[in-house]
């Protein structure tokens, strides 16, 4: 960018670097710059193996960012995160009963049960016009209920099955020095940077989010793409499920608990309006990796629980405050 | 201000019975599930105990109701602003951890130490408002944030559940002899019936049916915005103050649930997210309703294991028949 150029490239270099791709670039520079704070703080803390290790937790909150970064994008909001990931994870471990052989059956199983628990929810949202959070609230007690059940609290016959051998090592792997997982959430990033910049359905999706009337009164089917989008939400919330049980090995209760408030607030750092029709996936990854490594850093520090609470809350106002607030009217 | 509409029914230029039935479906049918609700208890009570739900039982579904329901009161009032207080946990949780730690067995401390912490969540539900009003910030994200923070304070000030109550200040409170803390219901029903006919309570109102229009009228947005947040934070500090009574102990996780369950009783109140409609009457009924539902649960015999399935689909069910009902009178007009 040659800062003392004619204007005509100046124009071009401000109009490539949008104030939404501004803030894009500054969460990233967020994040580095907590890797170098950690580095000066603990040395080693920005060494390849820390880094990688950061990146692989930052990488669960990033697969369910997803979900939540579409769903946001039209103004909509997923509360059911919790357990769909929670149950899928269940269904995946208890279907594939531990064997490789089963392994493809559960893993379809458990997407398809994320996909279906999203498109209820997207069916009662726009055919039905229950509010978003209500809808998603109630279906989060749901699937709560219903995994609780339906494995009678995790303690029956087939709820001690591990995740298939196969699919533990896949995601342990490393290729040419890479985790596997890495790997996979670039083809996500991949795939969703794609599907928001350069499709058509993309292009529907930023359009609703900012006017809905607008978009259906040119020709967009809103409902469909809302409900796509919370079946999009459904299926990232059940892969980020099976990955976090392939990963540790078993499912557990209470496995998606933290990763409602903190894919929201990855995508919120990241420059997702919560109201719809501005942001991008590629701010809620670095929303993410800003997120996961802060509180690593704060976990080095050996800050109580209770201290990180507080500091995270307070990093999410400040974060808010300095890009979050709406135009005066 | 004495031209400004009082209800949502008389803003509408057709009136009559059937309009204001259309209007007020999801308040009506709050207390129609209310109504039905215990009836059902009770013919299960009969069916399994062979005895009608006594003294005892009813005590016992006012006192685990009424945090609840002052809790839904107060975040009634924040969705009316059309905001929404996701903090209120902290709040009883920082409320309920304070009690337990500090408060002695006189008078003097009991008094002082329920003040003090009714103001302070005054003041974190007035940071709240500040931060949304004045910082224009999402309600839903402010109010995430100040719960992790609130959270925190909690855990900071009582590490691990215990702490005491002393035994005089949650027989007072919440009395098991009878169900005397039904009075606080009545109080804060009462509380809510002077306030929306005050100049506050139809600004509240005006805001949430249209936030600019409110302004050009003159009405002083943010400052309303505030003090309805305030408001969710006392009544919120009410509720951990009458947990702490009830469960005659603190624990700074305590809160956590009443998170989704005061949405929960307001979106059986038929309080519209959409703001600026509802009444905290029906947020009341439908606390009751969420208590009453897990004893109908238990005594139905089902799993409570499935309970928070059957709660969610109770949830739904109830919101689409209001957006049904409501539809269908409409059209009938």
């Amino acid at each position: 960018m040659s800062v003392g150029g004619s204007t005509g490239s100046g124009t071009r270099a401000r109009d490539l670097l949008t104030v939404d791709r501004r803030r894009i670039l500054v969460t990233f520079g967020a994040a580095i710059l907590v890797f170098l704070v950690g580095a000066f703080l603990h040395p080693g803390f920005a060494s390849a193996a820390s880094v990688k290790a950061i990146l692989v937790i930052a990488s669960f909150v990033g697969l369910v960012a997803a979900g939540q970064t579409f769903v946001l994008l039209v103004g909509g909001i997923d509360l059911s995160i919790p357990w769909v990931l929670n149950a899928a994870g269940v269904l995946f471990a208890t279907a594939s009963l531990g064997r490789d052989s089963r392994a493809a059956y559960a893993l379809l199983l458990a997407l398809g049960l994320g996909a279906l628990v999203g498109l209820v929810n997207g069916l009662c949202i726009s055919y039905l016009a229950v509010p978003a959070v209500v809808m998603t609230l109630a279906m989060n007690g749901i699937m709560e209920g219903l995994t609780l059940g339906r494995t009678q609290g995790l303690t029956c016959e087939t709820c001690r099955s591990y995740a298939p051998p196969a699919l533990q090592n896949a995601i342990h792997a490393q290729l040419a020095g890479i985790p596997v997982q890495l790997i996979l959430w670039f083809g996500v990033i991949l795939a969703v940077t794609f599907i928001l910049s350069f499709t058509t359905f993309g292009r529907k999706i930023y359009s609703t989010g900012s006017n809905a009337v607008a978009s259906y009164l040119a020709g967009v089917n809103v409902r469909a793409v809302t409900v796509i989008l919370y079946m999009l939400s459904g299926f990232f919330a059940a892969l980020a499920g099976i990955v976090l049980v392939a990963y540790s090995g078993q499912a557990t209760l209470g496995l998606g608990d933290p990763f409602l408030f903190q894919s929201i607030a990855a995508a919120v750092i990241g420059g997702v309006a919560i109201l719809g029709g501005r942001g991008h996936y590629l701010g809620a990854v670095a929303g993410a990796i800003s997120l996961i490594a802060l509180i690593s850093l704060l976990q080095a520090e050996n800050m109580p629980d209770y201290g990180r609470s507080i500091l995270y809350g307070v990093a999410i106002l400040v974060v808010l405050l300095l890009f979050g607030r709406e135009e005066r009217t | 201000m004495s031209d400004m509409p009082r209800g949502t029914a008389t803003l509408s230029p057709f009136s009559g019975w059937r309009h204001s039935l259309a209007q007020n479906m999801s308040f009506l049918l709050s207390f129609v599930i209310l109504a039905g609700l215990t009836l059902l208890y009770i013919g299960l009570f009969h069916g399994q105990l062979n005895a009608y739900p006594g003294t005892f039982e009813w005590t016992s579904v006012v006192n685990t109701a009424v945090p609840t329901v002052l809790v839904a009161v107060g975040q009634t009032i924040v969705v009316i602003t059309r905001g929404i207080d996701l903090s209120v946990g902290g709040v009883i949780d920082v409320s309920n951890a304070l009690a337990a730690t500090h408060m002695k067995d006189s008078l003097a401390s009991m008094v002082g130490w329920s003040l003090a912490i009714l103001a302070l969540g005054a003041v974190f539900g007035a940071i709240n408002g500040i931060l949304v009003a004045y910082g224009r910030l999402q309600p839903i994200l402010v109010t995430l944030a100040t719960l992790a923070i609130l959270q925190g304070l909690a855990i900071w000030i009582l590490p691990e559940p215990g702490g005491l109550i002393p035994p005089s200040y949650s027989n007072t409170l919440a009395s098991t002899q009878g169900p005397w803390s039904l009075c606080f219901i009545a109080l804060v029903a009462v509380a809510w019936l002077v306030l929306r006919r005050m100049t506050i309570g139809v600004r509240i109102f005006a805001i949430g049916n249209d936030e600019s229009a409110a302004r050009a009228h003159g009405i002083p947005v943010r400052r309303v915005k505030v003090i309805a947040f305030a408001l969710s934070g006392l009544l919120a500090a009410a509720s951990g103050l009458f947990l702490a009574a009830s469960t005659t102990g603190g624990d700074a996780a305590a809160g956590d649930v009443y998170i989704l369950t005061s949405i929960a009783a307001v979106v059986l109140g038929g309080i519209s997210f959409y703001g600026g409609r509802g009444s905290a009457l029906g947020s009341i009924a439908g606390a009751f309703v969420l208590t009453i539902l897990t004893n109908v649960l238990f005594f139905a015999g089902i799993n409570p294991l499935y309970q928070s399935f059957f709660q969610g689909v109770f949830l739904v069910i109830a919101v689409f028949l209001g957006v049904i009902l409501g539809r269908l009178v409409k059209a009938s007009t």
